[in-house]
């Protein structure tokens, strides 16, 4: 009855950690699934198409098309949960929820806005606290979890064209991996810690003193190995409809895909929040030197949904790779790039810049 | 909270010898490193835990179930018929293996430090000290260290790529 | 023979890949920018049951039965038609069609019986072709479809007065006696 008693009188710290979780969390997930809306007319609109537009509520109300988002999970909700006769049953089950989880707490540090002090106590707009001592580390790791989902997956659904979708996908990001933590490790030696806040402090309100500007290479290198974590299209070995059929959810249907499905682009949030706190100074405003925290929560709102729209747009203008050139491309170019870029930087660094 | 990481430790690692499945025992291997991952949080070192994921259960465990996969052992080996012998043996060794493990726990500096100041949390690690420590105050090993994987790398090169 | 393929020797420009995909991006959101500021209907697509496209000049689509003023079917069932239809989706049944006692006096072949199966036609316009008396032909209407099989086979009085309204006939669902014979009307 105490331990009751006490979480009716939650400390406010506490409070406010529950507020930041559901917020946050529902705020992504709420993304996601709009922007499966967004890929959808996106891609009709470079293609010269419409997209979908008939999705109604009532048969009346269309918002441009965003009653499909509703259509879309009502379907998915009412059919029938199939599961393959030889599959592994349990990790068939589990493979979605391990896809989706890392996919959405890899957002946990991320700053999203700026810090306000009310009442003596700092509030911090990230779910996990600055001084952490995880830091940019806990989103590598995580996003590194997220190999499971589709590796489980793919093996869990006893089917030949999943099993090499899911091979092909796991070897890409493990690869890309690597490229994609020599860039950070640049990034946390220019700034001279790990922890995103200490990354954003140390970039400024100038645009020009931003990390895009600072580290070109590094940037180029951080996206492109973005784009074979989330599994997005230049590198989308998990699926491949000409050669392995619809790849690593070629069994899943209902509920299941759509959380796969929905994993994918919370992962795409992820990877774009990340793009916008390494490289484009997160919350901050250009030429604003102390932006209300409205306006910096809009500012890191904008930055990120212009990264989650560049991955859209290039899944829609380039073709998909080819494996060996993907293997070519990370291991051979990626790699040295980064590499060349922590060397140049660490020089810089002991030229006294 | 120790007790939740250390099940999930413990449990993972039976699940692991206790699973025909290698794939299913693979993940357990995966919740085995999650678990040090967070015994590692609670003695206030999130480098090590985050370096723990993202190295074991976000690297090498991928590599091995890849493995796995490639094979595509469905199909579970058959046993070897044992010799009661080898038994005995493994089981005395085990019994060696942990005395040991626990003597050296018991006799470092550390554990007798904590149990003569009682509460004395240890400062908690951060990359600045990781870094530090690797390439201040044990630079020769961290080279040598470098060096054997270097030639390790090298090894495997020239041995899987025979037409160089 | 082999033909050899020249390999396309790339610029270092590029080569370094990062340049051509700013080059495609630039395209496809010039595409994107462009859409987005026109307006629904102005866009290539057609949006179906709303708009639709203009059929163009000889399109073979749901046939017809043609008919006189009057409103007396043209076809004589001669049987060309059914001879020439190549998935043999046409079947005529004559009758004899007197009326001497009736008006003037004079007898005539008709179908009695005149289906096309709309399942199996290929809509290739040799019934068309065939007709001597230009009795049947297809016109551009292209919306045929049905929730059973049954209703794919129309006979005669289906095809006579298919959009009959549309053409601002009258419907019809029996035949009506010609006044008079046909031998002496003018095509």
């Amino acid at each position: 009855m105490d331990k009751l008693a006490s979480l009716l009188h939650m400390t406010p710290a506490i409070f406010w950690m529950v507020v930041k979780v559901v917020i946050v969390f529902s705020a992504i997930m709420l993304l996601a699934s709009v922007w499966t809306w967004v890929e959808r007319r996106g891609s009709a609109m470079i293609q010269d198409r419409i997209g979908p537009n008939r999705a109604a509520i009532f048969g009346k109300i269309r918002i441009i098309g965003l009653a499909q988002l509703l259509a879309d999970g009502i379907k998915f909700f009412f059919k029938e949960d199939l599961v393959p006769e030889d599959a592994n049953k349990g990790l068939f089950w589990l493979a979605p929820f391990l896809a989706f989880v890392p996919a959405l707490i890899g957002f946990a540090v991320i700053p999203f806005g700026r810090s306000f002090e009310s009442g003596g106590v700092t509030y911090y707009l990230s779910v996990l606290d600055p001084g952490n001592g995880m830091g940019l580390l806990y989103p590598m790791a995580i996003g590194g979890m997220a190999v499971y989902g589709v590796l489980l997956a793919a093996w869990s659904s006893n089917n030949k064209w999943s099993i090499l979708g899911g091979m092909r996908a796991s070897a890409a990001m493990v690869s890309y991996e690597i490229g994609m933590s020599l860039a950070v490790v640049t990034i946390f030696m220019t700034t001279g810690g790990y922890d995103p806040a200490e990354v954003i402090k140390t970039q400024g309100h100038l645009p020009w003193a931003w990390n895009i500007v600072r580290q070109p290479i590094g940037f180029i290198v951080f996206f492109t190995c973005m784009f074979a974590e989330t599994n997005r299209l230049p590198f989308d070995f998990a699926e491949g409809e000409s050669e392995i059929v619809a790849g690593f959810n070629t069994e899943y249907g209902s509920m299941k895909f759509s959380l796969l499905a929905l994993a994918e682009y919370s992962h795409l949030m992820t990877a774009s929040a990340l793009v916008a706190t390494l490289y484009f100074g997160g919350w901050q405003v250009p030429f604003v030197q102390n932006p209300t925290v409205m306006l910096s929560v809009a500012s890191f709102l904008l930055k990120m949904l212009f990264f989650a729209w560049v991955f859209v747009w290039i899944r829609w203008t380039l073709p998909r790779f080819r494996y060996d050139q993907l293997m070519h491309l990370g291991w051979k170019v990626m790699l040295p790039l980064s590499m060349a870029n922590l060397v140049f930087h660490a020089w810089r660094m002991s030229q006294g810049h | 909270m120790f007790i939740t990481f250390a099940l999930i430790t413990l449990l993972g690692a039976l699940g692991m010898l206790l699973q025909k499945n290698v794939i299913v025992a693979g993940l357990c291997m995966v919740a085995t490193f999650f678990g040090v991952a967070g015994l590692f949080l609670l003695l206030a070192n999130p480098v090590a835990a985050a370096l723990q994921v993202i190295v074991y259960t976000g690297a090498i465990m991928v590599l091995v179930l890849f493995v796995i996969m490639m094979l595509n052992s469905h199909e579970e080996e058959k046993a070897q018929s044992t010799r009661p012998i080898q038994r005995w043996v493994s089981v005395v060794l085990l019994v060696l293996l942990a005395i040991g493990a626990v003597k050296l726990v018991m006799s470092s500096p550390g554990v007798k430090s904590l149990a003569a100041s009682g509460a004395a949390m240890p400062q908690a690690m951060t990359l600045q000290k990781l870094g530090t420590a690797l390439f201040a105050d044990h630079l020769l090993g961290f080279e040598v260290a470098g060096l054997l994987l270097l030639a390790a790398m090298i090894g495997a090169v020239a041995l899987t790529k025979r037409n160089l | 023979m082999g033909v050899i393929v020249k390999k396309v020797e790339l610029s270092w420009l590029d080569r370094t890949y990062v340049w051509p995909v700013m080059k495609g991006m630039s395209i496809t959101f010039g595409h994107f920018i462009r859409n987005l500021f026109t307006t629904t209907p102005n866009r290539y697509t057609i949006q179906y049951p709303e708009m639709k496209k203009e059929i163009p000049e000889g399109y073979r689509g749901l046939h017809e039965l043609k008919r006189f003023e009057d409103g007396a079917i043209k076809c004589v069932a001669c049987f060309m038609c059914q001879e020439a239809c190549p998935a043999r989706c046409i079947s005529i049944e004559a009758e004899e069609f007197s009326d001497l006692n009736i008006t003037q006096g004079f007898e005539e072949k008709r179908p009695a019986k005149f289906s096309i199966d709309m399942l199996r036609c290929i809509y290739c316009g040799m019934c068309e072709e065939a007709c001597p008396k230009d009795a049947i032909w297809l016109r551009n209407d292209y919306e045929v479809a049905a929730y059973d099989r049954l209703s794919m086979k129309y006979g005669k009085w289906d095809l006579m007065n298919t959009y009959a309204e549309a053409d601002g006939k009258e419907r019809l669902s029996q035949d009506p006696t010609p006044s008079v014979p046909r031998r002496t009307i003018v095509m």
